[in-house]
């Protein structure tokens, strides 16, 4: 190619218009290309192809959906529900793009999807689409879930319906939901959900999807809800999808088939990792931290003499005051819309996030009201003697007062994930994991309060305070650690497992693309819970005082331990596996 | 408590505890959308509506534009078109979405002297383009530029690129990417009908007493013909023709899963029962059919016993298909590319259409030899690109044609050349052979569809300038260009497609082309000016005006259209099948040909035409043990994606990573587990991808989607001698376990 002399700058409209250069041919051109860049930003012109005019006063697609909708509104005990012929579902996915089109959803926002399930013999293969939205369910895990009350179920169409504006944002919804239904939206900082068209129906308009299916595979019919429940009970709903008992889903699936025992979802082999949600994961270690560090102190009250306690306390306080109150930060970048976090209580009497909400926001006050108290009581002349003895003596109590509501919290933590009915997320290892990180880390913690006073306190006071409690911390730091990595490993056993369950799904999550965070886990807690405190507790390094390496290993023991708890979470909440619906091929 | 709640909703602060309406949720808010239309997004309100052809495949849907002052802002299916009946596919539901993707062809590009593409003037451009050409046809002669063209655009612009490239630039060498998906059909029904004359309407799938689908898999590749199948209430049998269990397999009452390839011994065989049994039409057969006395012969080599081991059917299975096509009153006969691409196809469909003609299911409602048509403009393609065939169905060699068609365009006879164009394949033969120095493609994409795709890039590595016009810069082919000119889309100008039942449709102008993109019709008359023929198209003014043309090419043929008034009118008729002479004031909707039992051939009888099938060129064996298939993958990718993969909700309906369906026991005996990468190989290349166990494929056969683009790198260039189709459809691969281990980045 030998344009060495064409000119390569950038473009310019003249270029454009006028071309380059000289050309003999050119002369002419640039009128006849500038009548033709013209002509193709003309449209065809209205009037001359119009065809429907306003002669159609309602949809004409009622033509071939009016059979598709029920003839009778439900009445006491019935709801609306979809109605889904299997038979019928060829697996052209129309109904995504027309739901997408018609409700003038983002550009890759879709309330609908189709998945495929895969199985039978040689003899016999069978492939099943089947196609999903929002299952109306008369137990919707999303409105049961939901701290702001953003969702309703009407009473009289069973509809689940979402209100955008009330959302903020918090995406458990989307956690609590077996289905996948709600889907939350970073931009607009909401979730939004299939309302089956509610607007067209009650317009008498089918909902777009039913609309749109070339097979008429979409119905609305009247269900009853007492049928629904019974249904629950003895009917698997839909090969391979969560249990119906869950949220008693009402959309029906129906088929003439006889589905072969193996018939399986395309993507029942495929693991990938789940979100991982970093503020979450930031706020559930440090809040752990936090009512764990105000466990330990209260604790150390019950066996260190009261005057070392006085000079300790404050120190103690403040460091888990603070690293609790940064998690209840780090918790509103969770967050979609934090203007609107005031609102996160109004789900009390049904949702553990109000619940947890709730009793951290009340963790954080007394916590407050500690730390304070400690600082007030601890520097003699700022109170009257007489207030000071007062306020001492309540401080026991408060502080186990602060411990039990965080531990609560906690509780609440643990229950918002049990809500999700994931199994590696179950009342046993969800406890198990989340209280030993609350002991794990109050006493790393307790560590680090270690060297604040070592730093500030009179040598004689921190040579006392080493010597009773160096050994015992280091003692409890490497138990709690070590239980806690080999309570970890023990989910790794699932690993043998036949079946590819949803643990073992997470197993294998776990040493497959997630083993560098594993890795990273594993051996920032040995550092920093296993080898550390080792080495105090070996004869010639116990710190008796506040030595340059004392310094250095409580820093990396406190670092080693949070970052391996950091690690922890990231693995909870990335390899956990979820029952969904069948999903498409993929890896 | 309750009384006390809702004391406090009414308080005016409530709404920011408790809010139900706002911005958000009026962003989803709908309103009566009018022109017939139901609720539609507020923000997307129209004040207007058009109908015009959808530009994916050849079912050609109408879609119902929904138009702000003129332009489009959404659509939704229409409602009583006569092909779709308010359905579309999601192709069609996502068609506006895909044309604002930010890769869109913008001004012209140039390689420039560092091998890199920059963006140039439409003037440079021009420039360029002659002097390069010229100056290869000056050095090599005039067959030394060639151009590949496609079935994606309206008829009247490949009829433009036809006659300029040919009679005003004097190539001599053109073919389409119709090569790959509709020649075999082309050849088999001019062979055997005497005109390329697919004879069917929609009607048939619903007027059906048996359908026959022959390597067709319309519930993904044409779901909106499904839709008519559903329709179907004579409680129709369907006998599906398929080595795997597709998703049509899945409706089959009579699955026949034969071996890859015996599919042609299987409908000889079948002959050969209807025959024996004396299950056939004779008075038929003696009226409208010749060479009936051969092919009897010929088929009583095919008995039972040879067709059981050639397709692997059971005997039983072979004689009820012959007996339901006899038992029942009407029987279609329909094919895809599963017939179409292969190194027989010709004869296979001619196997189809023979059955059709000695049961005399043709002519009739519910009967038919029924060739599926891929892209949604491969009939006007057929008739009227100018390349194989003289336009409008015409022969280059024949001299009477040349001069009719010199006369209607007002040009001089000497410009037409006397011998047929070569074949794609021909044409990249010919780059090897340094024939061609220069190639133009037109809106197809070669670097990913071409067979056996290593070597095709090479091929088109040696041109001495490749020019590339599509609507993306980014296809595989655009990016190896030496120029690419950037093109106006569907929806960005005017035209009409041919549909498969040979329905002509409109599309409309109604979204304005990026930047400086130009219609392929624009481009064209920008091409003839700047090349000096500009005079010669003087009447080519505009689609419309070509349109009139184009009626007058067709007069007294076959597909004569002369009486359809203008795209208004077919507009309003919903479309028109040819035959639609001067005079045909009101169409009926659905037309079939041959309901008088008289072909195009000049006795009016249609040819029984055959020949002894063949086994498959590349057979499996210890080295390369599986026989590769290749096809559709889902109802939402389309082709080589160029398009497809612009559509976020496409991208989210088809697996997004490259994946190989494997039988669980020829997995089982590799080890290959679920979702395990494996690399697949053939003689010619490799690929990696997701092993996707399934008892859907058969035994030692795998099968991948042709949407990805490594796919044809294993692919085999063997063709059919008659219509130069590749045969895409099987070749030898073996799969390898574990190398280069990358479990969960593919390519």
């Amino acid at each position: 190619m030998s344009d060495a002399t064409l000119t390569t700058r950038p473009l310019t409209l003249d270029d454009l218009m006028e071309g380059f250069g000289s050309s003999k041919s050119s002369s002419e051109t640039p009128a006849f290309l500038r009548e033709l860049l013209q002509e193709q930003q003309e449209l065809s012109a209205v009037d001359q192809f119009v065809c429907d005019v306003e002669s159609h006063p309602g949809p004409e697609q009622a033509r071939y959906y009016s059979k598709l909708l029920p003839a009778t509104p439900p009445g006491p005990g019935q709801q609306l529900a979809f109605e889904v012929n299997l038979d019928n579902c060829s697996g052209c996915k129309a109904c995504v793009t027309a739901c997408h089109s018609l409700n003038g959803l983002d550009e890759s926002e879709t309330w609908r999807d189709v998945g495929l399930l895969i199985g039978g013999t040689e003899t016999l293969p069978v492939m099943q689409h089947v196609t999903a939205a929002c299952h109306h369910c008369l137990e919707p895990a999303c409105m049961i879930a939901c701290p702001v009350n953003a969702y309703e179920k009407s009473p009289i169409t069973g509809i689940v319906q979402h209100y955008d504006d009330q959302c903020f944002g918090c995406q458990y919804c989307t956690l609590a939901c077996p289905y996948d239904v709600p889907k939350y939206h970073s931009a607009k900082g909401i979730v939004r959900k299939c309302d089956m068209c509610s607007n067209r129906m009650s317009q008498g308009e089918a909902p777009a999807c039913v609309q749109a299916c070339p097979h008429e595979a979409i119905a609305i019919r009247v269900v009853d809800v007492a049928r629904v429940r019974e249904n629950a009970e003895a009917d698997p709903f839909l090969p391979a999808a969560p249990e119906p008992y869950l949220t008693f889903p009402t959309t029906t699936y129906k088929t003439k088939r006889t589905f072969p025992r193996n018939l399986l979802p395309a993507d029942y082999y495929s693991i990938s990792p789940q979100h991982p949600h970093w503020p979450l994961i930031v706020m559930l270690v440090l809040t752990q931290l936090s009512v764990g560090a105000f466990a330990i102190g209260s604790l150390m009250d019950e066996f260190l003499s009261p005057e070392l306690m006085t000079t300790l306390r404050p120190l103690h306080a403040t460091a888990a005051l603070v690293l609790g109150l940064l998690a209840l930060g780090a918790s509103t970048l969770h967050l979609g819309r934090p203007l609107y976090a005031f609102r996160g209580i109004l789900g009390l009497r049904h949702s553990w996030l109000s619940r947890e909400i709730l009793a951290f926001g009340i963790f954080a006050a007394l916590a407050i009201v500690f730390a304070g108290i400690c600082w007030l009581t601890s520097v003699p002349g700022w109170l009257t003697p007489a207030w000071s003895s007062r306020l001492s003596a309540s401080l026991p109590g408060l502080g186990w007062t602060v411990s039990a509501v965080g531990g609560i919290g906690v509780f609440c933590s643990v229950m918002i994930y049990v809500f999700t009915k994931r199994e590696l997320w179950n009342l046993d290892r969800t406890l198990m994991r989340f209280g030993l990180t609350t002991v794990q880390l109050g006493i790393a913690t307790t560590w680090l309060t270690l060297w604040f006073a070592g730093a500030v306190l009179p040598q004689d006071k921190v040579a006392l305070l080493f010597a009773e409690i160096a050994r015992p911390l280091a003692i409890a730091v490497l138990a709690a650690t070590v239980s806690k990595l080999a309570y970890d490993a023990a989910l790794l056993r699932h690993l043998a497992t036949y079946r590819n369950s949803p643990l073992k799904r997470s197993a294998r999550l776990i040493v497959g693309v997630l083993r560098p965070f594993a890795f990273a886990r594993v051996a920032t807690a040995i550092v920093g819970g296993v080898i550390i405190p080792l080495l105090f507790l070996a004869e010639s390094t116990v710190p008796e005082s506040m030595t340059w390496p004392a310094t250095v290993g409580i820093c990396l023991m406190w670092l080693g331990c949070v970052t391996g708890e950091l690690m922890e979470r990231y693995l909870f909440f990335a390899a956990v596996s979820s029952a969904r619906m069948p999903g498409g091929v993929r890896p | 408590m309750s009384s006390m709640l809702e004391t406090l909703g009414q308080l005016p602060f409530a709404s920011l505890l408790h809010q139900r309406e706002g911005t958000l949720t009026r962003e989803l808010l709908q309103q009566p959308g009018g022109f017939g239309l139901g609720q539609v997004p507020d923000r997307l309100l129209p004040n207007g509506t058009t109908t015009m052809v959808c530009g994916y495949c050849s079912t050609g849907c109408g879609l119902k534009i929904h138009l702000k002052d003129g332009e489009a802002v959404n659509l939704s299916a229409a409602t009583s078109y006569p092909v779709n009946m308010g359905m579309a596919c999601p192709k069609g539901w996502e068609a506006l979405s895909v044309m604002d993707a930010p890769d869109r062809a913008k001004t012209p590009l140039l390689r420039n002297s560092a091998g890199r593409l920059e963006p140039v003037s439409w003037d440079v451009a021009m420039q360029q383009y002659v002097q390069r050409l010229r100056a290869i046809q000056d050095r090599h002669g005039p067959h030394s530029v060639a151009f590949i063209s496609t079935g994606q655009m309206p008829t009247e612009e490949m009829a433009f690129l036809g006659a300029l490239a040919k009679f005003g630039m004097g190539m001599r060498h053109g073919d389409g990417n119709t090569r790959q998906c509709m020649a075999t059909s082309v050849v088999a029904y001019k062979q055997a009908f005497g005109f390329d004359a697919p004879p069917y309407t929609y009607a048939d799938f619903e007027e059906s007493d048996v359908l026959v689908f022959a390597g067709a898999n319309p519930c993904i590749a044409h779901p909106i013909m499904w839709e008519r199948v559903m329709r179907n209430r004579r409680s129709p049998e369907i006998v599906v023709i398929d080595p795997r269990m597709t998703e049509t397999a899945m409706y089959a009452s009579q699955h026949l899963a034969i071996k890859p390839k015996s599919d042609q011994p299987l409908f000889y065989g079948v002959a050969k029962l209807l025959i024996d049994r004396g299950w056939i039409d004779e008075a038929f057969i003696a009226a409208s059919t010749e060479g009936f006395e051969d092919f009897a012969r010929f088929v009583a080599d095919y008995d039972l016993s040879r067709v059981v081991l050639e397709t692997g059917l059971r005997p039983e299975q072979i004689e009820r298909f012959a007996e339901t096509i006899h038992e029942r009153d009407r029987t279609s006969f329909w094919w895809t590319m599963g017939v179409n691409q292969s190194y027989q196809g010709v004869r296979t469909a001619q196997a189809l259409i023979n059955l059709a003609l000695i049961t005399n299911n043709i002519g009739r409602p519910g009967t038919g030899a029924n060739s599926i048509t891929g892209q949604c403009n491969a009939m006007g393609s057929r008739l009227f690109s100018n390349t194989t065939n003289l336009l409008g169905g015409h022969d280059f060699a024949n001299p009477q044609h040349r001069q009719k068609i010199a006369g209607i365009l007002h040009i001089d006879e000497q410009k037409i050349p006397t011998e047929n164009s070569w074949a794609y394949n021909e044409i990249m033969e010919g780059i090897l052979r340094d024939k061609i120095k220069a190639l133009w493609i037109i809106c197809t994409n070669t670097a990913h569809s071409w067979i056996n795709q290593n070597h095709a890039r090479e091929v088109l590595d040696r041109l001495d300038f490749l020019v590339v016009q599509d609507i993306y810069h980014t296809t595989e082919t655009a990016t190896m260009a030496d120029l690419v000119l950037p093109a106006a889309g569907w929806g960005e100008k005017e035209g009409t497609f041919i549909n498969s039942e040979r329905r002509i449709g409109v599309t409309r102008k109604v979204r304005k082309a990026p930047g400086q993109a130009l219609s392929d019709f624009n481009i064209f008359k920008l091409i003839a000016h700047s090349w000096g023929c500009g005079e010669m198209f003087a009447r080519w003014s505009s689609p419309a005006a070509v349109f009139e043309i184009l009626k007058e090419l067709s007069r007294g043929t076959p597909c004569d259209f002369t009486g359809a008034r203008d795209y208004s009118w077919i507009a309003q008729q919903g479309g028109v099948q040819w035959p639609c002479p001067t005079g045909m004031e009101s169409p009926a909707q659905e037309r079939r040909l041959f309901e008088d039992g008289r072909f195009f051939h000049a006795n009016g009888k249609a040819k029984l035409l055959f020949e002894e099938s063949r086994p498959m060129p590349e057979q499996p064996n210890g080295e390369f043990p599986f026989i590769l298939l290749t096809g559709r993958g889902s109802a939402s990718q389309w082709h080589t994606q160029t398009r497809t993969s612009k559509s976020a909700v496409l991208r989210k309906l088809y697996p997004e990573h490259l994946f190989v369906e494997v039988n669980p026991n020829d997995a089982r005996s590799l080890g290959v587990v679920h979702n395990e990468w494996i690399t697949v190989e053939s003689r010619r290349g490799n690929l990696r991808a997701m092993a996707l166990l399934t008892p859907a494929v058969q035994r030692g056969q795998v099968f991948i989607p042709m949407h990805y683009e490594a796919t044809n790198r294993l692919t085999d260039a063997v063709f059919d001698p008659y219509s130069k189709q590749p045969s895409y459809k099987c070749c030898a691969v073996k799969l390898v376990r574990g190398e280069n281990e990358s479990h969960h980045t593919p390519w």
